[in-house]
């Protein structure tokens, strides 16, 4: 199968803190592709990077047939209009109501009427179920609302790929099938390639063809959510079942308990 | 041995942020420009947030402002027997030093610090970020007609400032001192130079605005993207600008009506 995207043994380094250390993943064509992991792990930051928002500091990353380190700041715009992307908060305009939200790429980036505008923005509304809410403002949203709207805007310009980070964070779990069923939906209405990046495993595996999981810069697993399920690897058995501790530790690296208490262990048990 | 390493990370510190700053109004202003009628319709809309909803509380100030002067004004003119004069030494001091300056200190303490909070805000809820991944420049579409916004509204504000505040003073002399309405309108036509203090009023609160907007912006896109962060840059953008005002006041000062 063809991918869209692909990292090419990616590096990114933040101040003296390593990010990524040699990362490589395909991201195929027409499918959804999760990438999870624990929290910090970089994974927004990896999003950050196809959007050319970052640049790595060793490797490439290659995005429509295009090496993304080559591109200048004309055709990197070209590029970003053919990614929708769906921010965590859904980062809607907070001056602009939900009509005006969804119709602002159109605005920027067409020459249509206000007419077609319209009938293009109910459509994308209607398709996330809120055309009724057109005229409310972003704070009259709820937080699933609110990404609902973020979604119709991310699709409104047809775009190849969409993005979405932690779409199911902090949603009830009513939102959170409405959001599952839509990526889903959209996916295969539009015939796009999804990349979800979460850490809500349940969700995430229902909807996701392939799943990367990344932890300390690099992937440490890939595979379908049902090869996952079944995988040896202690880390990803953690993270599946959502264990307290493991590979990733429960406590923060410090030194000894008994000696950070100033307690001597032998003396205590022979008390 | 500290105390010099410390003053030369905050000098190293400074001329950065200062770098950084003129870059980024040199960006944002030099972004290719979008087409005409949005651009416009941008700029009116600032101008309403950053210029029209800064007039109330520029006109409450020099109603009491202006009101205030001639009251003082009066108590000492009156020593030398030249109350007549009171018009004369409100307009120069007006027009002169405390239209622009107290006006440009009004400013960035009301549509300054709103313009910082809310680019803060923006950083924070990700809508920056969100522009940049359509393909529409933040520098072009925010920055730059807020910038514009905010030179053309300051000299604008000042002028109402001063219009307000001569106007008040004109009522108290006249009706709670009983100054002649003619002698104080007379004295001030016969002392006001439209060239030397109009005109040199007006061009300190075109500097005045450009600084406010200025620090004000780049104090925003650079807030850390928490609750916190906004807090701290809205701070630090009212404290710089009013500072700013103050310092370039004495300079232009200096440089228009020094001997």
């Amino acid at each position: 199968m063809s991918s869209i995207a692909s990292f090419d043994h990616v590096a990114l380094e933040r101040g003296d803190r390593s990010i990524f250390r040699d990362l490589s993943l395909e991201i195929p064509d027409g499918k959804i592709t999760a990438i999870m992991g624990p929290s910090g792990c970089g994974k927004t930051t990896l999003l950050r990077l196809l959007g050319r928002q970052l640049q790595p500091s060793a490797g490439h990353i290659t995005l429509f047939d295009q090496n993304l380190r080559d591109l200048s700041p004309a055709q990197i715009l070209a590029v970003r209009r053919r990614i929708g992307v769906l921010f965590q908060n859904g980062a809607l305009f907070s001056d602009l109501n939900v009509f005006d939200n969804v119709a602002f790429p159109l605005r920027e980036h067409t020459r249509l009427s206000e007419r077609h505008i319209r009938d293009l923005v109910l459509i994308r509304l209607h398709m996330v179920g809120l055309r009724g809410a057109r005229s409310l403002m972003p704070n009259e949203l709820s937080g699933g609302m609110a990404r609902r709207v973020a979604l119709a805007r991310a699709i409104v310009l047809d775009p190849e790929i969409i993005l979405y980070d932690e779409p199911f964070a902090g949603q009830d779990p009513i939102s959170m099938g409405v959001l599952c069923e839509l990526i889903a939906q959209i996916n295969k209405v539009l015939g796009i390639c999804s990349v979800v990046v979460s850490h809500d495993i349940h969700e995430t595996s229902m909807i996701s063809d392939h799943i990367y999981i990344i932890s300390e810069g690099k992937i440490v697993a890939n595979g379908t959510p049902g090869e996952l399920r079944n995988t040896a690897n202690p880390l990803v058995r953690q993270f599946v079942a959502g264990e307290a501790d493991g590979p990733i530790p429960f406590h923060y690296p410090g030194q000894d308990f008994w000696q950070d208490l100033d307690i001597n262990r032998g003396t205590l048990c022979s008390k | 041995m500290q105390q010099i390493g410390k003053l030369g990370r905050t000098g190293i510190a400074f001329t950065q942020s200062l770098g950084q700053s003129a870059l980024l109004l040199w960006m944002a202003l030099t972004a290719p420009p979008d087409r005409l009628s949005r651009e416009f319709r941008r700029l009116v809309t600032q101008l309403y947030f950053i210029g029209v909803n800064s007039v109330l509380i520029v006109m409450l100030s020099g109603l009491f402002i202006g009101m205030v002067l001639a009251l003082q004004g009066h108590t000492v003119l009156s020593r030398f027997g030249a109350v007549e004069a009171l018009g004369q030494l409100v307009s120069l001091t007006l027009l002169r030093e405390l239209g622009p300056v107290v006006a440009g200190l009004l400013f960035a303490g009301r549509a300054g610090s709103a313009i910082t909070a809310e680019l803060g805000f923006m950083k924070a809820t990700e809508q920056l970020s969100a522009l940049e991944m359509m393909g529409v420049d933040p520098l072009a579409h925010v920055l730059r007609p807020r910038f514009l916004a905010g030179l053309i509204s300051m000299p604008i504000l000042a002028q109402i400032f001063n219009a307000v505040a001569i106007s008040s003073a004109w009522l108290v002399s006249t009706e709670l001192l009983g100054i002649d309405s003619g002698s104080f309108w007379a004295n001030m036509q016969q002392v006001v130079d439209f060239r030397e203090d109009v005109v040199n009023g007006i061009i300190k609160a075109v500097v005045f605005g450009f600084v406010i907007t200025w620090v004000a912006l780049h104090e925003g896109y650079t807030a850390a993207p928490n609750t916190e962060g906004i807090n701290r840059s809205t701070t630090r953008s009212v404290v710089i600008a009013s500072l700013s005002v103050l310092a370039l006041d004495f300079i232009l000062t200096a440089l228009m009506f020094g001997e």
